[in-house]
C-alpha cells in the first residue's frame, strides 16, 4: 500500500489561506517524503481542497496565501514569482481534480491535451517523440488501445476513462508529488477502486508521493499511509492511517468515523418501521428506449417491483444502469416506453395529475431555484395540484418545515442562506407537500458530508415512521443503502438482477454483479472500541 | 456532412417560400399601388385599367403570386415596372459591388472583433480593460450615418487619406477598389464587431472559469497558450453563431452605408423599388437577401458543428 519513504520533498509550515480577508485555512503544517501517501480528509468548508490548491498557488478570485511557506525541496513556493511556479507546475508537482469530464477540454482531443502537457516543459522535443510519449502515459493508465485512441475527445471515453486520462496529463514530467483532490467523488464504486488501485501502483512503483484528499475516509485507507484530519481550515490531528482509524484522538476524528455508515452495519428499517402487507406501487414491465429504432438505446428494460407502504426499498447500480430513469418514470417526468405502473391497483396518470409520487432530488445546490423564497419553493407542488387558497398553503408551508427541523421563518428567507443538509430538508418539505405515499429519492445524501447524511436520513427514517411514507431510496453507496431499507433491488443495464431483504442482499449476494458491487466498497479498519 | 446537408436543406427551402408568401403580400398591403405611379398624376381610369392589365395586376393575387414563383424557378425574372430593363439586368448591376461591400465589411469584422476580446479576455482587472470595454461601447451605440460622417470627415476631408465617396471594382483596378472599400466597408462593419467581440470576450472569458482551465494551469501551460489552445476553441462555436446572425445586420446596414458613401450597390435598387411600387425589383430583391440569409444560416451551423467535436458526433 505503501511506497518506500525517502528524503522529504515537500514541507509545508503554518500555511495560510484567506479569501476577501476570511481566513479559511489556518496554520496548517505537514511534511511529504518522497514516495510516501498522504491523505487529508475533511467535510466541506474544512479547507482541505484550498489547501491543495495553495500548494501550486492555484487559488481561485479573491483568495491568497497569507502566512507561511511551501518548499519544495528548500524552495519556497509561495514566494516565487509566477514564472518560476509555472515551471513547478505539472513538472514537479501535478495535480488531478475531481469531475474527469468538465476537468478536460471537451474540443480537445486527447492527444492533443497530452501535447500541451508535455510541451509545457522541458524544451521543443519532436512532434513524433511527444506522440510516442503520450501512447506511452495512456498505456501506463490502462487505456486500452492507446495508440489509436489519441486523435478522440474526452466525451469519447468513459467516466473512469478520463480519470485515469487526468491521471496520464499529470504523469507527463514524473513529477516528485502528485496531488489528487477528490480523485473518485465523482466515480461508481467499481471504477472508484480501479483508480484508488492505480494511483495506489503509481506511488508504488514510481516513487511518487502522493496527497489524496478526500471527505472520504475509506478512500483514504485504501490509497494513503498517512492521514491529517481537517476542520475550519485547521489540522486536527495527524499520523499513520492505521493507527488514526483504529485509535483516534482527536473528539471530531472520532465522531467523523463514528458517522461514516458501514457495509457491515445490519439493517435499520426494520426497526424504525413495519411494511403493510399489501403493495402500495407496483411497477411491470416497465421499459425506457431512447432514440431511433434502428440506434435505441434501452435504459429500462421490463422492470418491476413492488413498494409496500411503510417499506423502504433500496436501488443500487451504477451509472448507466437506468435508476435515475426509473426515478423519472415513476414520477412521471418520463413516459415509460413500455410497462405500467400502478397505485393503489390504479394505473398512475401523466405528471401533473399525481401528487401521490413526489420526488426528492440528489443536488440540494441546483435543484432549489436561488430567485424563490424557501416558502415559494415549498409551496410549488401545491400551487401546480391547486391545492388550498393562499393562507392555507402558508400554514401547510410552516408545517411543512417545522416538519423537517427547520423554522417556520425560513419560508421568508433565499435557499442560498443554507447548508448543503437544510437545503436537502427544504427538498424534502417541498416533495412532502402534496401529502405523498411514495417518496422518491433519487441520491438524496450523495452530496453531503458524512456527520449531514447521518441527520438526513434520521430525517427520513422519522418520516417515513410518522406519516407510513413508501420510499424508493435510489443510492449508489451500499453500506448507506443496507442501513435505511428493507429490501434492497440491485438494477443493471436497465435490469433488476437481483432483489431481497437488505441484510441478505449485502451479507450473501446471489448475483455476481451484485458480489463484485459490495467487493469495490472501500473498508475501513474496525475501531478498537467495537473489538473490546 | 452530407446527412447534415439532407437534414437542414428542406427545412431551408421551406423558410424561403414562407419568405417568399410574407414578401408578396407585404408589398400588397402598402399603399399604393404600382400602376397609377406609372400612369402618372392625370391619367385617366381607362389608361391605368390598361397598365394593370399589361402588367398583370388585374388578375387574382393567388395567380400573380404563383406566376412570380414560376418567374423564380425558372430563372426568367422578366422585365421591371418602373425603373426599365429586366429585373435580372438590374440585380446583376448592383450585386457585385453590394457583395464586395459586405464581403469586407465581414472580414473587418472578424479581423477587429477576434484580437479585442483576446485582448479584453486577458485583461482580467487591469485598468485598460475598462477603455476596452468603453471603445467597443462606443463603436455600438453610435449609428451608421453618424460613424459614416465622422469618418469622411476625419480621413476624407482633414486628413486627406482616403476618398469620400465612389466605388471601383476589385477585379478591374484593385488599389483603387480597396481604397474606395475602406471607409464605407468600416463603417458598416464597426457595430457588428463591437456585438461579436462582447459575445467574443465573454465567452472566453467563461472559458477561462472553466475546470479545464485549471488542469492546465496546473500542468505548467502558459497564459498565452491557455488563452488561444484552450479557451479560444471553445468560446468560437457561439461566437460563429452570432457572426452569422450579424451577417443579416450587415446587408441591412448596407443600404444606408451606400447611400452615405454613393456606392452602386443594391441599396439604391431596393429605395427606387419601394418608391416606385416595383414589385418585381422588391420581391427578387427581398427573396435574394433570405437566400442568402438561410445559406449562411446553414453555413453557421455547419462551421459550429465542424468546431464543436460533441456536436460533430450526433
Amino acid at each position: 500500500m505503501t511506497g518506500q519513504v525517502g528524503a522529504e520533498v515537500l514541507r509545508v509550515r503554518g500555511l495560510s489561506v484567506a479569501f476577501g480577508g476570511r481566513a479559511v485555512v489556518r496554520g496548517v503544517d505537514f511534511a511529504l517524503g518522497a514516495g510516501e501517501s498522504l491523505g487529508i480528509v475533511g467535510e466541506s468548508g474544512s479547507g482541505k481542497s484550498t489547501t491543495a490548491l495553495a500548494l501550486l498557488r492555484m487559488l481561485p478570485g479573491g483568495g491568497e496565501i497569507t502566512g507561511g511557506s511551501v518548499e519544495l525541496a528548500g524552495q519556497d513556493l509561495a514566494a516565487l514569482p509566477e514564472p518560476a511556479l509555472r515551471a513547478v507546475r505539472g513538472r514537479r508537482i501535478a495535480m488531478i481534480f475531481q469531475d474527469p469530464m468538465s476537468s478536460l477540454n471537451p474540443v480537445l482531443t486527447v492527444g492533443r491535451q497530452l501535447d500541451e502537457a508535455l510541451r509545457a516543459h522541458g524544451g521543443r522535443r519532436p512532434r513524433a517523440e511527444r506522440a510516442a510519449r503520450a501512447v506511452e502515459l495512456l498505456d501506463l493508465v490502462g487505456i486500452p488501445g492507446a495508440a489509436e485512441r489519441l486523435g478522440d475527445f474526452p466525451h469519447q471515453f468513459s467516466g473512469g476513462q478520463r480519470q485515469r486520462i487526468m491521471i496520464a496529463l499529470a504523469l507527463a514530467h514524473d513529477a516528485e508529488v502528485l496531488v489528487a483532490d477528490e480523485p473518485t467523488t465523482a466515480l461508481d464504486p467499481t471504477v472508484q477502486r480501479q483508480i484508488l488501485r492505480l494511483l495506489a501502483r503509481i506511488n508504488r512503483e514510481r516513487g511518487t508521493a502522493l496527497v489524496v484528499i478526500s471527505h472520504d475516509l475509506g478512500v483514504i485507507a485504501e490509497t494513503c499511509s498517512r492521514l491529517l484530519v481537517m476542520r475550519d481550515g485547521e489540522v486536527l490531528e495527524q499520523g499513520p492511517v492505521q493507527l488514526l482509524l483504529t485509535d483516534p484522538q482527536h473528539p471530531y476524528t472520532q465522531a467523523l468515523l463514528a458517522a461514516v455508515p458501514r457495509l457491515e452495519a445490519p439493517s435499520r428499517a426494520a426497526a424504525n418501521s413495519t411494511p403493510g402487507r399489501e403493495p402500495l406501487l407496483v411497477v411491470r414491465g416497465l421499459a425506457k428506449h431512447y432514440g431511433p429504432r434502428r440506434r435505441r438505446t434501452t435504459a429500462l428494460d421490463s422492470v418491476d417491483l413492488e413498494l409496500h407502504p411503510g417499506e423502504t426499498l433500496g436501488l443500487v447500480g451504477e451509472s448507466g444502469s437506468g435508476k435515475s430513469t426509473l426515478a423519472r418514470a415513476l414520477v412521471g417526468v418520463h413516459a415509460p416506453s413500455a410497462g405500467e405502473v400502478l397505485l393503489r391497483g390504479e394505473p398512475l396518470g401523466r405528471a401533473g395529475a399525481r401528487p401521490d409520487v413526489q420526488l426528492v432530488f440528489q443536488d440540494p445546490y441546483s435543484s432549489l431555484n436561488p430567485r424563490l423564497t424557501v416558502g415559494q419553493i415549498v409551496a410549488e407542488p401545491l400551487i401546480a395540484h391547486r391545492l388550498g387558497d393562499r393562507a392555507q398553503r402558508r400554514a401547510r408551508v410552516a408545517q411543512l418545515l417545522e416538519q423537517v427541523g427547520l423554522e417556520a421563518s425560513a419560508a421568508e428567507r433565499s435557499p442560498r442562506e443554507f447548508s448543503g443538509g437544510q437545503r436537502q430538508r427544504i427538498g424534502i418539505a417541498r416533495a412532502l407537500a402534496p401529502e405523498p405515499s411514495v417518496l422518491v429519492c433519487d441520491e438524496p445524501v450523495s452530496a453531503l458530508d458524512v456527520s449531514v447524511q447521518a441527520q438526513v436520513i434520521e430525517l427520513l427514517a422519522r418520516l417515513q415512521r410518522e406519516l407510513g411514507l413508501a420510499v424508493l431510496f435510489i443510492a449508489h453507496d451500499l453500506a448507506v443503502v443496507r442501513q435505511v431499507s428493507h429490501r434492497i433491488a440491485v438494477l443493471h443495464q436497465g435490469r433488476i438482477v437481483e432483489s431481497g431483504p437488505a441484510d441478505r442482499v449485502v451479507t450473501a449476494p446471489e448475483h455476481p454483479y451484485t458480489a463484485s458491487l459490495l467487493a469495490a466498497v472501500p473498508t475501513l479498519p474496525t475501531t478498537t472500541g467495537s473489538l473490546l | 456532412m452530407r446527412s447534415f446537408l439532407l437534414k437542414r436543406l428542406p427545412s431551408g427551402l421551406v423558410v424561403l417560400l414562407a419568405a417568399s408568401f410574407a414578401v408578396f403580400l407585404m408589398l400588397r398591403l402598402i399603399p399604393g399601388d404600382p400602376a397609377t405611379t406609372l400612369a402618372g398624376p392625370d391619367a385617366s381610369p381607362a389608361a391605368i385599367a390598361a397598365i394593370r392589365a399589361r402588367l398583370g395586376l388585374d388578375e387574382p393575387l393567388a395567380a400573380q403570386y404563383l406566376h412570380w414563383l414560376g418567374q423564380v424557378l425558372t430563372g426568367d425574372l422578366g422585365p421591371s415596372y418602373a425603373i426599365g430593363g429586366q429585373v435580372s439586368g438590374l440585380i446583376g448591376d448592383g450585386i457585385a459591388a453590394t457583395a464586395q461591400l459586405t464581403l469586407a465589411a465581414l472580414l473587418l469584422v472578424v479581423v477587429l472583433a477576434v484580437p479585442v476580446a483576446l485582448l479584453g479576455a486577458s485583461a482580467g482587472r487591469r485598468p485598460w480593460a475598462g477603455a476596452l470595454r468603453a471603445l467597443t461601447t462606443g463603436a455600438l451605440a453610435v449609428p451608421p450615418f453618424v460613424t459614416g460622417v465622422l469618418l469622411v470627415g476625419v480621413f476624407a476631408v482633414s486628413l486627406r487619406l482616403l476618398p469620400a465617396g465612389g466605388y471601383a471594382s476589385l477585379g478591374d483596378a484593385p488599389d483603387l477598389a480597396v481604397q474606395y472599400l475602406a471607409l464605407p466597408a468600416l463603417c458598416l462593419a464597426l457595430p457588428s464587431a463591437a456585438i461579436l467581440a462582447r459575445y467574443l470576450q465573454d465567452g472566453l472569458e467563461r472559458a477561462l472559469a472553466e475546470d479545464y482551465v485549471r488542469t492546465a494551469t496546473a500542468l505548467g501551460v502558459s497564459r498565452r497558450r491557455i488563452l488561444w489552445r484552450h479557451a479560444l476553441p471553445n468560446a468560437l462555436p457561439s461566437a460563429v453563431t452570432v457572426l452569422g446572425l450579424q451577417v443579416g445586420q450587415l446587408v441591412a446596414g448596407a443600404v444606408v452605408v451606400e447611400r452615405i458613401f454613393a456606392w452602386p450597390g443594391l441599396g439604391q435598387l431596393v429605395e427606387q423599388g419601394v418608391q416606385r411600387r416595383d414589385y418585381p425589383v422588391v420581391q427578387d430583391l427581398l427573396l435574394l437577401v433570405v437566400a442568402g440569409y438561410v445559406t449562411v444560416q446553414l453555413l453557421t451551423d455547419l462551421a459550429y458543428s465542424w468546431l464543436d467535436p460533441r456536436v460533430r458526433a450526433l
